[in-house]
């Protein structure tokens, strides 16, 4: 059953073990490919992933001369071929979330790949599997459906990447706000 | 219960997940080697060079179904880490005590031969009681019981104790004293998601056990409730329904308050608190005084807060109390413990499912390390060497006279007095920094210092170490295997992953091998492997209130765990305690305790204003002998900070991350401010994982419990100084 990372962000605490797992796949390299930031560092504690959303029609991809950046069958929008990338840097301007790094001393452009060679045969990657908070997750779209349903907002929407930034995306996200639609127990 | 077929609960969030094997790679289950989540994990050994080289999730594993902090997924790291000490070391120019310097390797044989004939020397001129075991619960049930065992009949000295008076001491003595039985937790994790209100005291829970969030968080998610007490909007008191951000040190008033509002609201249960407690109705009286408006004005707390707090909790079918440093690690440390117990004693919500009591164990071996005989006044089975008969039981298992069983000896931290009056002339120090964990370091340090001779037992130079006349390299928990007890109180397996790097040895053996060398191999040499130690720790708390005889490793494997008490061979484990409502007090009946407040050892005044808390953040652990030495925690987190609230960054004219002297009357060290208005407008905030000059615990106090004798890390009063920058020529 095909399963898909879905964000939850106002689960976030801000521990980073999504980053410390990234380095952990395989493939990585030991570097990490997504970021957490903090929201509003000198106010509280909140914090956010911004994680690679794997964006149907890619902006990346589409920006890329050298047709580096290729999409599994999967959904996933993999890291930049080492020996076609010519390191011009388009993807990392291209990509409205910012979400392609860059390697100077290589040359070459580095991302999530939603760790392809676990993901590949449904296992989920190392940060929805590590994430303590649930921030992270993998599901399928069954399940991500039932989050809708429980997780209306008041204003009739259901905030996935709906309205779009760049397009429709493989990787489903919820804004903070999921407990709004909550109804107390008591 | 039948016991064929039985296995701990599995709950909702259990799913089969395939694991990623890579080639030329095994996987060894085990667990984290840091906080007492004991986090399931599988290692990634490599099948050509036996190293392990990476971690992989354990999905199967029930508590954590494969989530892990960043501790976590880095702590494989540790292993084969490049300052691992690969041989012994001796120093011999005395004069170099408290430096890294003047070590040279050396053999074990010249290191034993060493340390024997100085413990002989000492112990010949100065008597048995000389010589000190400081230890810690770091490490498995199998080393802690034998450390025990080690001091009192290798040894023969009645000077044991370990950091859990840093750490678990007030929570034992508390719930010893409220439930009579010190099980940290009455329910099992798995319960925690489904009650209906959580009440979180004095628990970083975000960043010191991150992966019991998730858990917390879907409480919220159903239309349950959060409510945290604590000085700060940490993480979780951040997304939480009431926070209640008191002023440190003021615990017990608030849940004094807390009980007051909870009779006066009617919600308590009668039935209950006349069949199975006593104490009301002294306890009743006694919180009368603590109205909202009482306990406002010694906590901080607006009234309304705290009326809704006893309003939610009163109100919700079912609720869980949990609490950690922030309310046990203070002069009041136990009376806080008993006095939040209270609130499940008074409305009932104890002795079944989803309700119940817990506090959350810091060190990952923190439950079973304080049961089976390494504290100053403790056997095995958490027997008392006070109790004659307790004595005569442990002393036939370990085959001396009861006679021979040394007197119950003093705390941790006040081993260091004795020290100082040169009671205790030497140290034997495993499994714990005090050079950066202990409070008002430079009392401590110069006490290690003066010491006649110190070996200290580590797998890195610790700054403890830098103490020592002796360092024995010992293992990291992946190269030997055992047990551990987690903060469920259930008893889980260690699995060995790789062979003992250098030379190194596991803790155990180096004991047996040294009380072979005193000529007290006799009652030692016997035990050749871990499961032989844990056979024996079997018996020796047979029949005490942590009873684990009827635990074998091969039960832990089957049943995902064993949650003591574990009687028999046919006895399954005890998940939830008091589910017949009986407490382990003799009379079967949980205390509720009427508890007077009284304020911290030292006050705020008009030369030290604000209040210091210190505490920990998610990228290390405990001293950071172990976290600091692993990349990506020290990238995330380098260096200690101060966290200042803007007004009062503002009335020091002080700025975002400029350079801060901060003093008390016990010391000084500069640091750099981080301003955040998640911390109240009195309090300071530093975290405590350095050593050195960046030790915060060169500002804290060493008052200690009456009870537990932990120390009030948690609060004292101190100043802050705006630093005079010269300019840089």
């Amino acid at each position: 059953m095909k399963k898909r990372l879905y964000l939850e962000l106002e689960n976030c605490i801000g521990c980073r073990s999504c980053l410390a797992a990234c380095t952990q796949c395989g493939g990585h390299e030991e570097r990490n490919r997504n970021y957490v930031y903090d929201v509003n560092p000198l106010v509280n504690r909140q914090t956010m992933p911004l994680m690679c959303l794997h964006c149907v029609n890619p902006a990346c991809a589409r920006s890329c001369p050298a047709q580096a950046i290729q999409i599994h069958e999967t959904g996933a929008v993999l890291s930049a071929l080492v020996e076609k990338c010519i390191g011009c840097q388009n993807c990392t301007i291209a990509c409205p979330y910012g979400i392609p790094k860059f390697d100077t001393e290589q040359n070459l452009m580095y991302k999530c790949d939603l760790c392809i060679d676990r993901s590949k045969d449904g296992i989920p990657p190392m940060c929805a599997s590590v994430c303590p908070t649930n921030t992270l997750q993998w599901l399928t779209d069954e399940e991500i459906e039932a989050k809708q349903k429980q997780f209306n907002l008041d204003n009739g929407k259901w905030v996935t990447s709906m309205p779009y930034l760049e397009g429709e995306t493989n990787v489903k996200v919820n804004l903070p706000g999921i407990l709004q639609g909550v109804t107390k127990l008591f | 219960m039948q016991m064929d077929n039985f296995r701990n609960e599995r709950d909702q969030y259990f799913k089969e997940v395939d694991n990623l094997n890579h080639p030329n790679e095994t996987l060894v289950k085990t667990h984290c080697s840091y906080c007492a989540m004991q986090c399931g994990m599988n290692l990634r050994v490599n099948t050509k060079t036996n190293k392990i080289v990476g971690v992989e999730p354990r999905y199967d594993w029930p508590v954590t179904l494969g989530k892990m902090c960043p501790k976590g997924v880095t702590a494989y790291q540790q292993v084969n880490n490049k300052d691992r000490l690969l041989k012994p070391l001796i120093r011999d120019d005395q004069s170099l005590k408290g430096t890294k310097n003047g070590f040279r390797e050396a053999s074990w044989d010249e290191a034993y031969d060493l340390i024997v004939k100085k413990f002989t020397e000492l112990q010949e001129n100065y008597g048995k009681d000389s010589l000190s075991v400081y230890s810690g619960v770091s490490m498995t049930n199998e080393k802690c019981y034998l450390t025990g065992k080690f001091a009192r009949v290798g040894l023969q000295t009645r000077y044991i104790d370990y950091n859990g008076r840093f750490c678990m001491a007030s929570a034992a003595g508390g719930l010893n004293r409220s439930l009579g039985i010190d099980r940290g937790s009455t329910i099992p994790w798995t319960d925690v998601q489904d009650t209906d209100c959580i009440f979180l005291a004095g628990s970083n829970t975000a960043e010191c056990h991150p992966t019991m969030m998730f858990r917390v968080w879907a409480i919220q998610e159903r239309g349950g409730y959060v409510i945290v007490a604590d000085p700060r909007e940490t993480p979780v008191a951040r997304r939480a329904d009431l926070h209640l951000d008191l002023r440190p040190g003021t615990d017990l008033a608030l849940a004094n308050g807390i009980v007051n509002l909870l009779i006066e609201n009617g919600h308590i249960d009668a039935e209950f608190i006349k069949n199975h407690t006593n104490g009301f109705e002294d306890t009743k009286e006694l919180v009368k005084q603590f109205t909202p408006e009482y306990t406002s004005a010694i906590t901080g707390v607006a009234p309304e807060k705290i009326i809704r707090a006893a309003e939610i909790y009163g109100k919700a079918p079912n609720a869980i109390v949990m609490f950690a440093r922030g309310i046990e690690q203070q002069i009041k440390g136990v009376d806080n413990v008993s006095g939040y117990t209270n609130m499940a004693l008074v409305t009932g919500k104890i002795g079944r499912a989803k309700s119940g009591v817990a506090t959350i164990t810091g060190q990952g071996n923190g439950q079973g390390g304080r049961e089976h005989g390494q504290k100053a006044d403790a056997l095995p089975g958490y027997r008392k060497i006070a109790n004659p008969d307790h004595v005569k039981y442990v002393s036939k298992v370990w085959g001396i006279e009861p006679e021979e069983m040394p007197k119950e000896g003093v705390s941790a931290f006040e081993m260091f007095g004795l020290m100082k009056q040169k009671t205790i002339r030497a140290l034997y120090l495993l499994c714990s920094n005090p050079a950066v964990s202990a409070p008002d370091q430079n009392y401590v340090r110069e006490q290690m210092k003066n010491l006649d001779f110190m070996v200290c037992v580590d797998f890195y130079l610790s700054e403890s170490a830098e103490f020592a006349d002796v360092v024995l390299p010992t293992t990291t928990w992946a190269e030997d295997e055992g047990t551990t007890t987690n903060v469920e109180g259930r008893i889980i397996k260690i699995n060995q992953a790789q062979m003992p790097v250098g030379e190194s040895k596991p803790d155990w053996k180096i004991q047996v091998e040294l009380t072979e060398l005193m000529g007290r191999g006799k009652y030692f040499s016997h035990l050749k492997t871990p499961e032989d130690i844990f056979n024996e720790l079997r018996v020796a708390s047979k029949g005490g209130t942590a009873d684990y005889y009827g635990v074998t490793w091969e039960k832990i494997d089957k049943q995902d765990g064993v949650f003591w008490p574990c009687k028999d061979e046919d006895d399954p484990g005890t998940p939830r305690l008091f589910l017949d409502k009986k407490f382990n007090h003799p009379d079967g009946r949980a205390k509720i305790f009427a508890l007077p407040y009284r304020p911290s050892a030292e006050e705020p005044d008009e030369e030290y204003p604000l209040r210091l808390t210190t505490g920990r953040v998610v990228y290390h652990y405990l001293s950071g002998n172990q976290t600091r030495r692993i990349q990506f925690l020290r990238d995330m987190c380098p260096d200690p900070f101060v966290e200042v609230h803007p007004e009062t960054a503002a009335k020091y004219n002080i700025d975002h991350e400029e350079l801060v002297r901060l003093y008390t009357r016990r010391g000084e060290t500069t640091y750099k401010v981080k301003i955040t208005e998640a911390i109240r407008k009195d309090t300071l905030f530093v975290p405590y994982h350095w050593g050195h000059e960046k030790s915060i615990n060169l500002l804290t106090i060493g008052e200690l419990d009456p009870i537990s004798r932990m120390p009030e890390f948690k609060a004292c009063a101190a100043q802050i100084e705006k630093l005079k920058i010269k300019k840089v020529q």
